[in-house]
């Protein structure tokens, strides 16, 4: 996002603060990048619709709390819907879902020697399940969401250096295991 | 070990599958419900704090008055005293 349009979305939200309904241009802005940032993380379209109303819900409710600290006002959302599935899965006690998209994958990864094929990708999802989640959450946030390691920290509310770490961890077993490189600009 | 599990999707989710969802009239709607209900709770606090205040002035008013009557009790009972001797 230019310093341009972060000035103007700032605007907006300060307008929005004393007229909820200017908030409809965030919400048509960002309406689709938080649901399909939720349905990656639930697999269910009923379920990322609820909470994807829910969000833009709480982020009206608390609009007077929110300080502008560099990022775009998106990460402020992504850190609330991120929120919204953390609740859902702690009141239902079931497993956290990662819901990816194959030719997202196949996008970001290219093979060292041989061509893309049913039995990799089933062992890089084997793989990716034996992970901690903490981690799939920074990878999916990085390559998924194109977040860099700043907003990540944010979001996730952690420290820059620990979302770094988690990502190259991940990415080098990756390497060493499957010989695989992911295309990643650090 | 994580305790969590990665699906694959084939499909990519499209805008229009997306578009059943999106009604900012709703979020509005809820968003000033939510408004009305934390002023009538802010206002039942205020509330509750005034009742309380009153109960402890009221309290306090009974104690004093009680301890004035046991004042008076004991200075009977001494003038009493004073008379019988």
């Amino acid at each position: 996002m230019t310093d341009e349009q972060i000035r103007k979305e700032q605007e907006t939200i300060e307008r929005s603060k004393k007229d909820p309904k200017a908030f409809g241009e965030i919400y048509e802005t960002y309406f689709d990048r938080i649901f399909n940032y939720l349905y990656r993380q639930t697999d269910d379209e009923e379920l990322a619709g609820d909470l994807c109303s829910q969000t833009f819900v709480n982020a009206l409710n608390h609009l007077n709390k929110y300080e502008f600290r560099g990022f775009p006002f998106s990460s402020w959302l992504y850190k609330i819907a991120g929120n919204e599935v953390n609740k859902h899965y702690r009141k239902n006690k079931g497993k956290k879902i990662f819901s990816i998209e194959e030719l997202k994958v196949k996008e970001l990864v290219e093979q060292a020697n041989e061509g893309w094929d049913e039995e990799m990708v089933t062992q890089v999802i084997a793989y990716m399940n034996e992970l901690p989640t903490e981690m799939v959450q920074v990878l999916e946030l990085r390559f998924f969401e194109d977040k860099d390691f700043k907003e990540i920290a944010f979001i996730l509310d952690i420290t820059e250096s620990g979302a770094k770490m988690r990502t190259y961890r991940a990415l080098d077993k990756l390497r060493t295991q499957f010989n695989i490189k992911v295309k990643y600009n650090g | 070990m994580g305790k969590h599990e990665i699906r694959m999707r084939r499909q990519r989710l499209t805008a229009r599958g997306t578009e059943r969802f999106r009604n900012y009239g709703d979020v509005l709607k809820q968003h000033e419900q939510d408004k009305r209900i934390k002023k009538i709770v802010r206002v039942f606090i205020y509330f509750l704090a005034i009742l309380v205040v009153i109960i402890l002035i009221v309290m306090v008013q009974r104690w004093e008055k009680r301890e004035r009557g046991k004042g008076k009790k004991v200075e009977v009972a001494i003038q009493n005293s004073e008379c019988r001797s």
